[in-house]
């Protein structure tokens, strides 16, 4: 059972995350539900997305009940602290240092190194899921992500992915 | 996107809620099926579009100029034999409310389905409105769906029911049916159903008000049949010990927060939770009997207390009639735990709310809406803005945005404003609409603003697409819904038609010509006074597929004096001042290339960067 928070602001590609590893759990053949955020709110506003792997019914997080939260805005991750539970483990994009219970990579230069600013929420979710105890493996994602339709975009992401990794590695060492 | 990609039996996909009502459609072998578009809505059409395409389903589809044509053009495909549905948000069944009802007395022949996303909260509406009371109001049957799986099954249901009993059906999701995902189970597509040719019979079809009355008491009896013979009009049992004193009932999207909450606490798990998958017409012999059995029965339900009202004796229960259920507001799984604990006699804690500091959503870096937006309030200081529902109702972030009521609504209320102004000192104002705003009910206004003399300025601001809810055409474009070539409608004939003598045509992005235009429009309207004026400010919306924005960026130079004209008056999301260094500054990720605020920097301190590849 897992639930997860998805954060940022519109047009960051939470909805693309949140799809993603629905689209693998279903694979897995797992019950999983989401919730996403559309219209005005998606024109630059705050945008969060619940994703819930388990015997769901509801597709929300009732506060205090995430095991982590994806936060590509460090800002909005203030807006969705409180949907942790004690003890729940933050991954942010930021340029900041990691603290405990708090893990940071800096996605969004990454990306532009890499191909675009695009690419950040591929990065993040590299990162998150390589410190993370999750039903869904990164080889599970890799897997994925190499089915995708345009050759360039998929590259992109797979490259991406790693380079989130690599700096998940990087800290645990 | 979860896509199907053969018709075999048994997949299984993530599906938005959205998606598996349009896979439930093509699964009852619907042959027609039109929509306006409308968060949270919209999705709908777009996958029937999708499905179509993928599965070579022979279905017809449109996104029609407004709900009510949407509805009426359904209507006539299921009087001619077939299956249809109409997809809408609830305050697009405002605008059909008129064939809705009228529907109801006549009858139908196909299955007709009503799908109305209803927007409690509300997050992207102007109202909270319950469909499922509007159904009621029309005495047209209502589902409620809890899930995406749930309304993939009750779409199929509902055209079951249609042609059964000869009734429009209406299905209702929330936005957290619509925009939820989940795994769920599909099955193969159904050849489109005919129910045979159309039998003309004028008593019926063309009735006049005698036979109205005999087709009210037809529709009466429909749904008492309805609500006496089918089970899902019945409350059932789906979690908790039915021996309990106590006893909750539920509908809809709700009710899976209700589930979770009860089957998650070993407190709350005895509370047995009933669930009505029809909240209209209710079985109400079987809910009476259901509440008389226990001590206190709780009623939650979004957004009007519609199973609640059904009760005649409600002396046991406890809603939002007796003040235990909030009346206004989504209820989300933390307000719904307070109310379950509360009336369980459960302790619960203080609840304390997080402070959110949610980011304002703001036009595009880059929107043509934006530069016009800009030129209105620079030119049109003194004036009163009228507008409208869509991206650029965000003119308010601009200050240029004074009234927003429902779609059309600019145009008819600056005629309102211009009459009224013998009375008052507001004699000067301006309309903004867009332009599938404008289609949808705005030129019944802009007639009504010729033919009466009204003086105003309208600014149809044409982006060549419906942009707030997705990028779906306009009756301008040469394209339908599923990509079939369209006869685009000429805009400025239209205007003109319309009576229109004063109109021009300008590009935007363009500083100089905008302020001309509007200036012309201004003397035209404001003082001269020879009635309303039409300025259309032409460019394609920067998120669609006939965008072209320059392959350029643009930075703050050293001559920024930080007079904060741009930060003030452009509101543009890639601008902003940097409290520690003092500077204005560019986000090159967000900047967009479109250059207007070089020229609108008194200092001409902002400059393009370089040519991006």
């Amino acid at each position: 059972m897992t639930q997860m928070i998805l954060c940022g602001r519109g047009g960051q590609g939470i909805v693309f995350l949140t799809r993603l590893l629905g689209d693998i759990a279903t694979q897995k053949g797992l019950n999983v539900i989401s919730s996403e955020t559309h219209g005005m709110a998606v024109r630059g506003g705050s945008v969060n997305s619940h994703l819930k792997i388990g015997p769901f019914s509801s597709p929300l997080i009732r506060w205090g009940q995430a095991d982590c939260l994806v936060s590509l805005d460090s800002s909005e991750t203030l807006n969705n602290e409180h949907f942790l539970k004690q003890g729940g483990i933050v991954f942010e994009n930021s340029s900041a240092s990691s603290e405990s219970g708090l893990y940071r990579v800096d996605a969004s230069n990454m990306a532009r190194s890499i191909g675009g600013i695009q690419l950040e929420n591929v990065i993040l979710l590299g990162f998150s899921i390589f410190l993370s105890n999750f039903e869904i493996s990164l080889d599970d994602i890799r897997q994925q992500l190499a089915e995708g339709s345009r050759y360039r975009t998929r590259e992109q992401n797979l490259a991406a992915l790693e380079a989130g990794v690599r700096v998940a590695e990087a800290l645990m060492e | 996107m979860s896509i199907v990609t053969n018709d075999s039996p048994n997949l299984i996909r993530f599906l938005m809620g959205n998606e598996a009502i349009a896979r439930g459609v093509i699964e009852s072998g619907c042959a027609l099926a039109t929509a306006y578009p409308g968060t949270p809505s919209s999705e709908v059409m777009e996958s029937l579009t999708r499905w179509k395409k993928e599965l070579r389903y022979p279905i017809y589809l449109e996104w029609s100029i407004n709900e009510k044509v949407a509805f009426e053009v359904a209507y006539g495909a299921s009087l001619a034999g077939s299956r249809s549905a109409v997809i809408m948000k609830m305050v697009g069944l405002n605008v059909a409310s008129d064939p809705f009802l009228s529907a109801a007395y006549l009858g139908v022949r196909g299955g007709l389905v009503v799908i109305v996303a209803d927007d409690p909260g509300p997050h992207s509406s102007q109202t909270e409105q319950d469909s499922r009371f509007f159904a009621w109001f029309a005495k047209v049957p209502v589902y409620d769906p809890a899930s995406p799986a749930e309304a993939l099954s009750m779409t199929r249901r509902a055209f079951d029911l249609s042609e059964k009993y000869h009734v429009p059906v209406m299905l209702r999701p929330c936005l957290r049916v619509c925009h939820a995902r989940q795994n769920v189970s599909m099955s193969g597509p159904l050849d489109p159903v005919t129910v045979g040719p159309f039998q003309k019979n004028w008593t019926k079809w063309a009735a006049t008000p005698k036979f109205r009355l005999v087709l009210h008491g037809e529709l009466n009896e429909k749904i008492k049949n309805i609500s006496l013979q089918e089970s899902d009009t019945r409350p059932r049992l789906i979690s908790g010990a039915k021996e309990s004193t106590l006893a909750i009932i539920t509908s809809g999207s709700v009710s899976s927060h209700v589930q979770d909450i009860v089957v998650s606490d070993s407190r709350l798990s005895e509370v047995p939770v009933y669930k009505v998958d029809a909240p209209y017409p209710v079985n109400h012999k079987a809910l009476q009997e259901l509440v008389d059995s226990k001590t206190q029965t709780l009623v939650i339900e979004e957004t009007y207390p519609v199973i609640e009202l059904q009760l005649i004796d409600k002396t046991k229960v406890r809603g939002r009639i007796s003040g235990h259920v909030p009346q206004q507001g989504e209820l989300t799984p933390e307000v719904v735990e307070r109310i379950i604990m509360n009336f369980s006699g459960v302790e619960t804690e203080e609840m304390v709310s997080p402070t959110i500091r949610a980011r304002r959503p703001s036009l595009c870096a880059g929107c043509p809406h934006r530069p016009a937006f800009f030129m209105i309030k620079k030119l049109f200081s003194e004036s009163i803005f009228t507008g409208d529902i869509g991206c650029y109702t965000l003119g308010v972030n601009l200050g240029a945005v004074d009234t927003c009521l429902c779609m059309g609504a600019s145009i008819g209320m600056a005629s309102g404003f211009a009459h009224a102004a013998d009375k008052t000192d507001n004699d000067q104002v301006v309309a903004t609409i867009g332009d599938s705003t404008f289609f949808h009910a705005g030129v019944p206004a802009l007639i009504n603003a010729v033919h009466t003399g009204a003086n105003f300025v309208l600014v149809l601001m044409d982006n060549n697409i419906t942009a707030m809810t997705g990028g779906q055409p306009t009756p301008a474009t040469d394209f339908l819904a599923d990509g079939a070539s369209a006869v685009p409608v000429d805009m400025e004939k239209l205007i003109r038609g319309c009576g229109v003598k004063s109109l021009e045509v300008v590009d935007p992005y363009d500083y100089r010509a905008l302020e001309e235009a509007l200036t012309t429009a201004k003397f035209f309207s404001h003082e001269k006074r020879s009635g309303v004026s039409v300025v259309i400010t032409r460019r394609a919306c920067i998120r669609s597929r006939s965008s072209s924005v320059p392959n350029i960026k643009f930075q703050v130079g050293e001559n920024c004096d930080r007079c904060m004209t741009c930060i003030r008056d452009l509101e543009c999301p890639a601008i902003s001042f940097v409290k520690q260094e003092k500077i204005v500054q560019i986000d090159l990720d967000l900047c967009s290339g479109c250059g207007f605020c070089v020229d609108v920097c008194p200092s001409q301190a902002i400059a393009a960067w370089r040519n991006v590849k």
